[in-house]
């Protein structure tokens, strides 16, 4: 047995003799440092519990220790405080002292390091430190050639994707890209969500004209999460004039969203028909390769050692969302700061196990389904189940006969089963009506997609 | 247990320790304190397990004995107790009974045996520092510990040990104190400290621990010298009877030397309270947030203009006549860093040098005798980058 082993059978007796408040706090942090000639140091965090542990639990630690070793004679203890750390945890540099940033609470409620107020860049988001791979490639092509060309060859830009797949880090990029060429450009990055609160201000305190100033004044326009405008008339307007005198004087226009031009709802027709004008393009799930350089390039950039095995294993289980892989990464960095170990293959998928059983598929029942289904298309829940052919029921059920198959595995008889005893031939024809008509039918993704995000949405 | 004592004697010990007690219900008993008789001495003790202090009294010891009270029950009962008359105290079972002229008290008490042994000095003092010189040193310095528990090593004083001299130093990212102290050889024990330097050069002391020490010093009228401990992990300070340890901070501190500036280009000296007054009026206009305030400093007309605006209340400009010696700068600062550091200047006249809009200011305090800027302490604030 290694001085670890016994220590962990020692304590696992020990913990039973004693209240579990004394257990965490005088046995926390503690280890056996030597063990030679049945004498057993062990070293300690602090003088109390040195002082304890002698004192007060030495015969405890004794007679625990004597089960597993029979010839040990007497136990003391050392303070010790940690000196080195693990490789992965390069020291530091950090400056005693550094200046205040201009405006204090600003930087805290950002959390990015140097916001520019102006045109609201990220410097943190270059071409450099994007990871090119297959299903960015185009959106990619895009966006740099807008960066050496403004205004002439792809205007509007408009790239669209899931979230957290890159979106904002490509058309930040663009920004960042054209400053660094030309710092004198007027570069502006706003969120369609701002730009609506800005247009309100401005209705509010009439200052419209200068709001529309503003905008006309700019060399190039990147508007995040366009989408959100869906619905809002008036902020679709004053977009409208905006975007058309911009792209009149050759102003280049960049344009992010989560679905395509055409599945964005309630948006007037002269809009969507403009942002499809000129070029859009896609990014979507990156693939395994993708994943592990992205991971290698941000540990890099960490400063972090982490064996290849580990990092592939994070890329192999995290596959949806870039954001979520960079949080899994933190995650482990973090958690081997704190417990000062080593990142290896199996620290990580102890780390991970959590996040990757949590996957989210389990959490969800076929009657959620139904019911989200029901609610959606405001139907019946009874009805949708029933054994009739209402018209308008036919699209519902093969939604709901999809998403059992996608999400759930179901089986095509189960299935039938579920909808009213139906045959699961019936059930087979709907699971491929519907894919196939996902392909083309940029609306009924759109239905398709907000019905998962109800379904998977934490309660 | 049985003793007398004078009741003076006990409020103040029991005051001193009842704050060292822990909140926190993990370990319940951390919430008592101790009390025990012996032979020759009468002590109080308590402990957080990050802090721990034993307080001697002397009284009239009738029974040995010991018994662990509940530090808020004890600490209300006795700051409650008036008159001067002297202090009965008895354990009877698990309760103890007080009495103290007319009132009478039994207060329910558990049994010492849970209650934390609190760690002893291995070796002798190698440094005793005065009250007086160690209150100085914690006032000036103490305001510039970082609050923010995100970087461990910075919620501490740092404590650097050198063969001619001590220093002290917090810091918060924004602004920084140094506190220079000269040994001299009474001051020392020169083998154990040189022994001491042989291992060790630099600790970290937790904020809390100088604060409560602080706190303790600042009570006693007469001067008494602290006896200083440093052993693995852990420092213990002793003097007139008391003894207190503490856990210190595991971490590098940061290195500060090299952001100290070597040669100003601007030198301002001033009226402490001008000054004082004129940034808290300037406080009244600082937007509340941001908290800036600019310095318009004119060496042409010798004199500086304090600016501060905001978007809610208006602004502020008040003009100083300052002795200014070197280059025309204007700086921005934000106005609670710069006026804690002025507040930790006991001078009349102080000094103020300025190198650049970017980069560190230091104040110091201007020796009445010589007409130098006093050596021994420096607050350095950096400026916000405009």
């Amino acid at each position: 047995m290694t001085n670890e082993e016994i220590w962990q059978v020692a304590l696992s007796e020990i913990e039973l003799s004693i209240s579990r408040a004394n257990f965490i706090t005088w046995f926390k942090g503690t280890k056996i440092i030597s063990n030679v000639d049945g004498k057993i140091v062990i070293s300690v965090p602090n003088g109390f519990t040195k002082e304890w542990l002698e004192n007060k639990y030495n015969a405890y630690i004794l007679k625990a220790l004597r089960n597993l070793q029979s010839d040990i004679k007497t136990v003391s203890c050392l303070i010790e405080t940690p000196k080195e750390k693990p490789l992965a945890h390069r020291e530091q540099a950090m400056d005693a002292i550094v200046a205040p940033s201009k405006i204090g609470y600003k930087k805290s409620s950002a959390s990015s390091d140097d916001v520019d107020m102006e045109n609201n860049l990220n410097p943190k988001y270059t071409f450099e430190n994007f990871v090119i791979g297959g299903n960015n490639e185009l959106a990619h092509a895009a966006c740099f050639s807008v960066s050496q060309n403004l205004g002439r060859i792809y205007n509007p830009l408009f790239i669209y994707g899931g979230v957290g797949l890159g979106k904002t880090h490509l058309i930040q990029s663009i920004g960042n890209e054209i400053l660094k060429q030309n710092p004198s450009f007027k570069v502006k990055y706003i969120t369609s969500e701002r730009f609506t609160n800005n247009l309100i201000n401005a209705l509010q305190n009439q200052t419209i004209k200068a709001f529309k100033e503003y905008y006309q004044k700019i060399d190039i326009l990147i508007i995040d999460d366009i989408q959100f405008i869906s619905g809002k008339e008036k902020t679709q307007e004053e977009f409208f004039h905006i975007f058309n005198y911009l792209y009149q004087l050759d102003k280049q226009i960049v344009l992010s969203s989560d679905r395509s031009p055409k599945a964005i709802q309630i948006l007037e027709e002269r809009l969507r028909s403009r942002f499809e004008g000129g070029m859009t393009a896609d990014v979507s799930k990156p693939d395994l390769e993708t994943r592990v350089a992205i991971l290698r390039k941000k540990s890099i950039n960490e400063g972090l050692r982490i064996d290849e095995k580990a990092l592939d294993f994070i890329a192999a289980n995290i596959k949806d969302n870039i954001r979520e892989l960079e949080g899994a990464l933190n995650r482990i960095i973090v958690a081997s700061q704190l417990t000062e170990q080593e990142i290896t293959l199996e620290f990580v998928a102890n780390q991970l196990s959590e996040l990757i059983s949590s996957g989210k598929k389990k959490g969800i029942t076929c009657k959620q389904i139904l019911k989200a289904v029901s609610s959606f298309y405001d139907v019946s829940f009874d009805e949708l189940v029933l054994k009739n052919r209402k018209q308008e029921l036919v699209r519902p059920r093969q939604v709901a006969m999809y998403l059992l198959r996608s999400e759930l595995d179901f089986s095509y008889p189960g299935i039938g089963e579920k909808l009213g005893g139906r045959d699961h031939t019936t059930a087979m024809h709907a699971f491929e009506k519907i894919s196939k008509l996902l392909e083309e039918d940029a609306k009924l993704l759109d239905e398709i997609n907000s019905l998962k995000e109800q379904l998977y949405r934490i309660y | 247990m049985k003793l007398i004592c004078t009741q003076e004697k006990f409020k103040k010990a029991l005051f001193n320790s009842e704050k060292i007690t822990s909140k926190q219900n993990t370990l319940p008993v951390l919430s008592n304190v101790l009390l025990e008789a012996n032979k020759n001495f009468f002590k109080i003790s308590a402990t957080n397990l990050e802090i721990g202090i034993e307080i001697k009294i002397g009284a009239k010891i009738e029974r040995e004995g010991k018994i662990i009270i509940p530090a808020r029950f004890l600490g209300n009962f006795s700051s409650n107790l008036s008159g001067n008359e002297n202090m009965e105290i008895e354990t009877v079972g698990q309760n103890l009974k007080i009495k103290n002229g007319r009132t009478k008290a039994i207060i329910k008490g558990f049994s010492a045996e849970e209650f934390p042994l609190i760690p002893q000095k291995n070796t002798e003092a190698f440094l005793k520092l005065n009250t007086e010189v160690l209150r100085n040193i914690f006032a000036k310095i103490i305001a510039s510990v970082a609050h923010n528990e995100a970087r461990q090593e910075l919620t501490g004083v740092n404590v650097i040990f050198a063969e001619k001299e001590i220093l002290f130093a917090a810091t918060d990212g924004f602004r920084l104190a140094e506190y220079v102290l000269k040994i001299t050889e009474n001051e020392i024990n020169e083998e154990n400290y040189k022994a001491f330097l042989e291992k060790n050069k630099s600790v970290i002391i937790p904020a809390g621990t100088i604060v409560e020490l602080n706190k303790i010093i600042s009570n006693f009228l007469e001067n008494s010298a602290v006896d200083i401990i440093i052993e693995e992990g852990q420092i213990f300070f002793e003097f007139a009877g008391i003894k207190m340890v503490s856990r210190l901070i595991n971490g590098k501190y940061p290195e500060y030397k090299h952001i100290m500036p070597k040669s100003y280009k601007t030198t301002i000296i001033g009226d402490k309270k001008v000054l004082q007054s004129a940034l808290k009026m300037a406080s009244v206009f600082a937007d509340s947030k941001a908290n800036e305030v600019v310095f318009k400093i004119d060496a042409q007309e010798k004199k500086i203009l304090i600016d501060t605006k905001s978007v809610e209340a208006g602004e502020n400009s008040t003009e100083l006549n300052f002795e200014v010696q070197g280059e025309t700068q204007e700086v921005v600062f934000n106005l609670k860093y710069l006026l804690d550091g002025i507040n930790t200047l006991a001078t009349d006249n102080i000094v103020l040098f300025v190198n650049s809009e970017t980069s560190p200011v230091a104040l110091k305090e201007l020796d009445e005798k010589t007409g130098q800027p006093a050596e021994n302490f420096t607050y350095i604030v950096m400026p916000i980058k405009n």
